[in-house]
């Protein structure tokens, strides 16, 4: 069975060394700016010059591009559209469809919005398929998230795959008894019960005996958690962050200034 | 301020309330109360199967998420602030590994699993009926939380379906929050309840004794016998407050 | 001084009106390899869970009477120290797994980042429990890839590597198919070796009777017998309760009724069958006693 745990694939680079904190501080400064910069071209303009480039330095520019033809270019376009035809916005109307007016105005509204949510989704792709998981909370636990916070995420991307090939495997079943995923709506929602109950209820008896488990391995102890591998955390790292930073208060402050 | 604006400054807003919440309860022990081992042990699971079951119902093409199912479960079962962090971290992961639209949508997650555990406090999720109450009452709080952000973040068109009722409603003259917090007012009551039920048939299929562990059993108790005179009147006022909400919401919106 | 030590243990489940264990006293000196049989509900798991502090903190309901492990009371303690004492680990290899590690070096290291061991301790000592358990090519595996019988050497190993004062093992070799449990049994016997204490329940009484030193019989919440398990195993105190009583053992007994078993002690493993049978005089191949 496919085990898709995550986006992350592992690769020698300059993003991949860097600390995961950065990282995420990086994503959540090009969506932080990209949406509070007033200037019209902002969320291009990081596309071009840091998403792409950065999917490059960190040698995930296949992977990364795939993902984003295949999921991200469907979705903003969609977007685009949406709100290129339905936003009554301005005056200046360049074609007609149907009964339908884009004006100039409303275009460039839905190129700035569909771009904004380009960049958000593409820096969360980058940072996932740039950061394990476990290195991730490993770090934040260091830096005091608690320890179950990292459990239960870890434990999640676990369980999700096996619980996707349990269902797999039901509808498959249900399938050759005659379930159809293409009748009626009515017929729909009633094959949705012999689903959902074998999978919930039999991965609910599971949550009993792995607390007891855990709780076997010290879970609940009071003791200051230690960690099995050290994060490195680089003068670099914190260098970059700092500056990251500032520019979001830079450009929120540009913001209101403006306005 | 241009609308937009206005409501990523709403966004912003629920957020710091999200963070407020949670230290005011953390630093009152109201958080710690929701957590046992098992509390830990169930989330996951409940987080899975917020996602096995979202997807199978994108399969099966029925007309709703069926997305929180599990935060539900652990708001009632465990307590209002284990929902509000289990939808939170349902809506992380599902961001990171199906699809990272779901990202900005956290504080409607934080609020379903908050809303539901408070009504589960208040023992509206220990019959059929009461538990549609619920449902209804989490829908309104999800159409309210999700407008902002669907405001704000993706300007009133989001990447679903229910985008075609906002974009009729707008191209009928309404005003963008207005048809945005309609839209989402007709859609979320029939997630939301048939949610909520889903996730009570489930917690009667399970022995006492097995519930008995989790910090608030109390919350299910049954109150045995289906009353089907009661669950039609409860369908029947559900639909007249929606129509009734709705009535008012275009009312006082439409200028 | 026996370092486990029961006295009159009592323990009502809750919402249940009859006792699991009842007026239970026992005594498990150090390095002791105890077995523990007994029909379904007799109060096997419920003893484990006692003996490793889940009931009553995990399980509430009522306990009465005194648990001691290596001096120190349960009452007094809570679960989280308890399991350092106490080690437990149980049927289902699969939900022994945290969940919470890619790696099965970093799963067995879960429990010691948990009591916050040094990070320069961790290494060696998850590598030398990993030798002790036989399971060091394991180590860069995803523990959800593993055969059942990996999976639970891997929960034995997570458990040991705590450094437990006793270990109390609950039907660990029930699910595992036959080189899963001749995986597991192995273990268990380098442990025993190794003078550690253990407390196995099971129902495989051949394999018991070779090893244990000891053999607690459980019923109905009470210990019926408590002895070597030659003796233990044959007795006939065993019958008609529900016992998984060793089937050369059953056929001995029978053989006995009809005057063809000549030795003293009833056999429990094929071994002491034959060499029990052969000793009968005029036994002919086919088995015409005549």
């Amino acid at each position: 069975m496919h085990e898709r745990l995550s986006f992350y694939i592992k690769r020698n680079s300059f993003l991949h060394q860097l600390n995961p904190l950065t990282k995420l501080t990086l994503t959540m400064s090009l969506v932080l700016i990209s949406f509070v910069n007033s200037w019209y071209w902002t969320p291009h303009l990081l596309l071009l010059i840091m998403v792409i480039p950065l999917s490059y330095i960190g040698r995930v520019n296949e992977p990364f591009f795939r993902t984003f033809l295949r999921l991200i270019l469907p979705a903003a376009s969609f977007l685009f559209l949406m709100q290129a035809f339905f936003q009554p916005i301005g005056d200046s109307v360049i074609f007609k469809i149907w009964f339908l007016d884009i004006t100039r105005e409303s275009l460039m509204f839905a190129f700035r919005n569909a771009m904004r949510i380009v960049v958000m989704v593409c820096s969360f792709t980058l940072f996932l398929l740039t950061t394990h998981p476990s290195e991730l909370m490993s770090d934040l636990t260091r830096r005091g998230l608690p320890g179950q916070f990292a459990y239960v995420i870890i434990s999640t991307l676990q369980i999700i795959p096996q619980m996707q090939s349990k269902a797999q495997s039901i509808i498959a079943a249900q399938r050759s008894r005659g379930l159809d995923t293409e009748s009626s709506l009515l017929r729909r929602i009633g094959s949705l019960v012999p689903l959902v109950g074998p999978l919930v209820f039999g991965s609910l008896v599971e949550v009993e005996e792995r607390a007891i488990a855990i709780e076997a391995r010290g879970f609940t102890s009071t003791h200051i958690k230690t960690s099995l591998h050290e994060i490195p955390d680089s003068n670099l790292d914190r260098v970059i962050r700092w500056i990251l930073i500032f520019l979001v208060i830079a450009s929120l402050a540009l913001r209101i200034w403006l306005s | 301020m241009s609308i937009i604006t206005q409501n990523l400054v709403y966004f912003g807003i629920a957020i710091l309330i999200i963070i407020i919440l949670l230290i005011w309860a953390y630093t009152t022990k109201r958080l710690q109360q929701d957590f046992n081992t098992l509390t830990w042990t169930l989330i996951p699971v409940a987080i899975a199967i917020n996602v096995v079951i979202g997807q199978i119902v994108v399969t099966l093409k029925l007309p709703v998420y069926l997305d929180s199912i599990g935060t539900v479960f652990v708001g009632v079962l465990c307590g209002p602030w284990a929902g509000a962090i289990t939808g939170m971290l349902a809506n992380i992961i599902w961001g990171s590994i199906i699809d990272p639209n779901a990202f900005p949508w956290f504080p409607v997650a934080f609020f379903i699993g908050l809303v539901a555990g408070f009504c589960a406090k208040g023992g509206l999720f220990k019959s059929w009926w009461k538990v549609m109450i619920t449902g209804f009452l989490v829908a309104l709080t999800a159409a309210a939380v999700s407008t902002p952000i669907a405001v704000g973040v993706y300007g009133g068109i989001t990447a679903s379906g229910s985008s075609f009722i906002t974009a009729y409603l707008l191209q009928t003259g309404q005003n963008l929050l207005p048809a945005v917090l309609i839209t989402n007012n007709l859609v979320e009551p029939f997630d939301k309840i048939s949610t909520a039920l889903l996730a009570f048939a489930i917690m009667q299929g399970l022995s006492t004794r097995f519930l008995a562990r989790f910090p608030r059993p109390q919350n299910v108790e049954v109150q045995k016998g289906v009353n089907w005179v009661q669950i039609a009147i409860a369908v029947v006022i559900v639909i007249a407050v929606l129509a009734f909400y709705i009535l008012v919401v275009v009312k006082l919106t439409s200028q | 001084m026996a370092i486990v030590n029961l006295q009159n243990v009592t323990y009502k489940y809750p919402l249940t009106d009859s006792p699991a264990l009842q007026n239970v006293s026992l005594q498990v000196e150090q390095g002791e390899f105890v077995a523990v049989v007994g029909p379904n509900g007799a109060g096997k798991s419920t003893l484990c869970y006692t003996l490793a502090g889940f009931i009553p903190h995990f399980f509430k309901g009522e306990l009465t009477g005194m648990v001691e492990v290596d001096g120190k009371d349960l009452q007094m303690s809570s679960l989280n120290e308890w399991v350092l004492n106490v080690g437990l680990a149980f049927q289902n290899p699969f939900n022994q797994i945290s969940g919470a590690k890619y790696t099965v070096f970093e799963e067995l290291a879960f429990g010691l980042e948990n009591i916050g061991v040094p990070r320069d301790e961790m290494r060696p000592r998850v590598e030398d429990t990993m030798k002790l358990t036989g399971i060091s090519d394991l180590a860069d595996r995803s523990p959800y890839s593993l055969s059942g019988g990996q999976q639970q050497r891997v929960a034995l190993t997570s458990i040991l590597v705590m450094q437990p004062r006793v270990l109390v093992l609950d039907e660990p070799t029930s699910q595992m198919d036959p080189i899963g449990t001749r995986e597991v049994f192995g273990v268990i016997r380098t442990l025993a070796e190794k003078g550690m204490t253990v407390l196995l329940v099971e129902h495989k009484v051949e394999w018991i009777a070779q090893f244990a030193d000891r053999v607690i019989a459980l019923h109905e919440g009470q210990i019926l017998l408590d002895g070597r398990p030659s003796e233990v195993l044959t007795s006939d105190l065993l019958e008609g309760k529900g016992f998984g009583i060793s089937r050369y053992t059953s056929a001995a007994r029978e053989a006995r009724k009809m005057g063809l078993w000549k030795k003293e002690n009833l056999p429990v493993t094929l071994d002491e069958a034959v060499e029990g049978f052969s000793l009968t005089p005029n036994a002919s191949p086919l088995g015409r006693g005549e």
